[in-house]
Formats: C-alpha cells, structure tokens, sequence
C-alpha cells in the first residue's frame, strides 16, 4: 500500500471514530466542566486520539474517556494555576446550589452527590450519566474491573446513604429527635 | 436489589446537566477533525513541511507550548553531578551489547512555576544536551527514548526520563510523550530538561528553531 493510501485509509479510520465519539464525549465534557474548557479538551482528545489511532481499542469509548478525563486534569491544573497567580477569581461558586428552583431539579440528590468523595461521585456519573459498565468504569479509571466494581457498590450504598439523611434533615424536621424511637 | 438499582439511576440520570446539550454545527465538527488531522505535530503532517496550515492549526500549537511552559516541570540531569560517574559526560558502549544511556530526571513538584519567553535559538543553543528521539517505552516512572540525531552533548544511544509518577505524568501530559512519537529535547548546562517550549513533539518549525541554534 503506498503512503498516500495509508494516509488516507488512517484519515478515513479517524473520521469515522471521531465522529462516533463526538457526541458521547461532548457531553461526557458538558458534564463536568464549563463550555469553553469542554471545547478546548475537546480537541485536546481528538488530538490524542488521532495520534494513537492505532492504540484505540475495539470498545472505544470507554478509553477515550480515559484520555478526556487525562486531557480534562490537566486543563484544571492550568486553571488552577491561572487562579492561584490572578489574585481574585469570581467563577468559584457553582449557582446551582445557591438558587433553587422548586420543580425539576433534583436538590437532594445534588447535594448527596456534593457530600459523597469526588472518586465516588465520579464513579456513580460514570454508571448513570456515561452508563457504563463496571469493567468500562475500569478502563476510564484505570484500575481492575473487580476493584471498579466493589467501589460502584459501595458508592451507591453511600449514596443513599447521604439521600437518606438529607431526607431526614429536611423532610422530617419537627419529628427528628423522635426518629429513632 | 437491581430495582434499587434501576431506580437510583433513574434518579442521577434525571439530574444529567448535559441532557439538553444542543447538537454541534456539523460545519464546526468537520473543521475540528481537519484540525486535528493536520495538526502540525502529528508524524504524518510534520513530514510533510509544505502542507498548507490554517491558523488555527498554529493557534493550537501556540496553546500547546503554552500548556507545556505552564507545566514547567524540570528534569534534572544525573549524568554530570553523579559523583560515582567516571566521566563528565555519559558513557557510551556503543561496541558492547547494552546501548548507551543518558539519564535525565524529574524532580519535585517544587519547579511548576514560572513564566516563559517564546523559545529561541539564542537560548536554545546554550543548552548542554540536546537531540533528536523516538518514545521506546512509557513505563511507570521511566520514559525511554532512542536518540536519532544529537544536536548537542555526547551521544548515546538512549536517554531516560526518570520522576516521581505525579511529576512525570505532568510532564507525560503536558508534552504529551506517547509510546513512538518523535520529540526534540533540550536539557541546559544546570542539568534540567528544558520546557518551555523548547522540548516539545517533533515539528518543523522545532526542528528550524534547532537548527538555528545548533547549526544544520
């Protein structure tokens, strides 16, 4: 096959990929960062994913979650940097918990999800909102499918766990002291 | 037991934040894949020096070296302070079996500060190493790669990167070394590999900046 033909047929292979891929991982990013952060490691992944098109597995997806979520730290550890160094920065609080809107969002389990460890938070938005797999959770995580799938376990378990106490604590104030006898 | 389960997802997947993401331009994906085809570091593109390049390719590459000067982790080189080492330089077997080595390091995370000049041949060609390599092998802490041309310093054969995993995977990160991709480094007269721009993938307008300093 002469060079040109490779080029091609590698272009083409890309194409392909990337065009399966756009949409889960836009709103793979959407899930996690501001627009103007998802577009750059947006191209970030591509990049990469053009670069080692040949390491790309058959099950793609999860692995290229993998390289977003590489792509994605590291753009928050330059951001970070930018805020460390500009003195004050007024992006930090997200609005969300701060306005709420009475139908349609679900506060409770925002705030359960802000009280879990972010690993566990991120595991469950893997299962829910990516809806992956446990062995799929593996390979964006990087760590074995039995380890990814004992920590899906004991994430949702903390969970509810959380829910649970927020429902205590807001739904049942007046009868709290009594709740346990 | 899977009820529970089917229901809590339920839940989270009704507080997804991007189930309203509109569509994307298709215009705007088309453009984004030609991006990143024709990126200027990419082996296939930077073989071919004479490719038309849309500026945005080179904004790319701007915001690369921007990202790999931010990240500004330094290598230290162990070569000429190691003590035990009988020669300044590394020492090359090139007529044995075992190939070469120069050893260049990591150190802490100490180093991630500071702000770069655009690079320059004015200060690249105070480096005390500086060549032209492959990735061989990404493993753990260690980053292998086979030397193909030296611009300055003794050669050897190979040259490995060696760091705390956290730094290192800074520096895995920022300048993006993967497994056979092709990398200009520089490491300065003080032992450390050079960033900011001036250690970076392959690309022509590297290789120029080399050759300006170092001479063709």
């Amino acid at each position: 096959m002469s060079t040109d033909q490779r080029e091609a047929d590698r272009r083409a292979r890309f194409e392909e990929l990337a065009r399966e891929l756009m949409d889960p991982l836009r709103h793979y990013l959407a899930r996690r960062t501001d627009p103007a952060t998802a577009d750059d490691v947006l191209s970030d992944t591509l990049l990469v994913c053009w670069r080692r098109l040949d390491d790309v597995p058959d099950n793609a997806l999860p692995w290229v979650y993998g390289v977003a979520r590489n792509c994605l730290a590291n753009a928050q550890r330059g951001e970070r940097r930018r805020e460390r160094l500009a003195a004050r920065i007024s992006v930090v609080a997200p609005p969300d918990q701060v306005t709420p809107v009475p139908d349609a969002r679900d506060d409770e389990l925002l705030e359960a999800m802000a009280a879990l460890r972010p690993e566990d938070a991120e595991l469950l938005r893997l299962w829910a909102w990516e809806r992956l797999a446990p062995a799929e959770i593996a390979t964006v995580l990087q760590v074995s499918a039995n380890a990814a799938s004992i920590r899906l376990h004991r994430a949702r378990q903390k969970l509810r766990d959380e829910l649970r106490k927020i429902q205590q604590v807001s739904g049942h104030e007046q009868s709290r002291e009594g709740s346990g006898s | 037991m899977s009820d529970e389960h089917d229901e809590l997802r339920a839940r989270l997947r009704a507080a997804d934040p991007a189930s309203s993401l509109p569509r994307p331009d298709p215009d705007r994906v088309a453009r984004l894949l030609e991006d990143t085809m024709s990126h200027p570091d990419t082996p296939d593109a930077a073989a071919d020096s004479a490719r038309q390049r849309s500026p945005l390719t080179w904004l790319a590459a701007a915001a690369a070296v921007v990202i790999i000067a931010g990240v500004g982790v330094f290598a230290v080189m162990n070569r000429a302070q190691d003590t035990g080492s009988p020669a300044a330089g590394p020492e090359p077997t090139s007529s044995t079996g075992a190939p070469s080595t120069t050893e260049l390091r990591a150190p802490g995370a100490g180093a991630t500060s500071g702000r770069c000049l655009p690079p320059s041949a004015e200060v690249l060609e105070k480096a005390d190493v500086a060549f032209d390599g492959t990735v061989e092998e990404i493993e753990g802490d260690l980053v292998t790669l086979r030397a193909t041309r030296w611009y300055a310093g003794s050669p050897t054969d190979l040259v490995t990167v060696r760091g705390p995993s956290e730094d290192l995977q800074a520096l895995l990160a920022a300048v993006d070394f993967q497994d056979g991709g092709r990398y200009l480094v520089a490491a300065s007269t003080d032992g450390r590999v050079m960033v900011c721009g001036f250690s970076a993938e392959h690309s022509p307008r590297l290789e120029r900046l080399y050759g300006q300093a170092f001479g063709p």
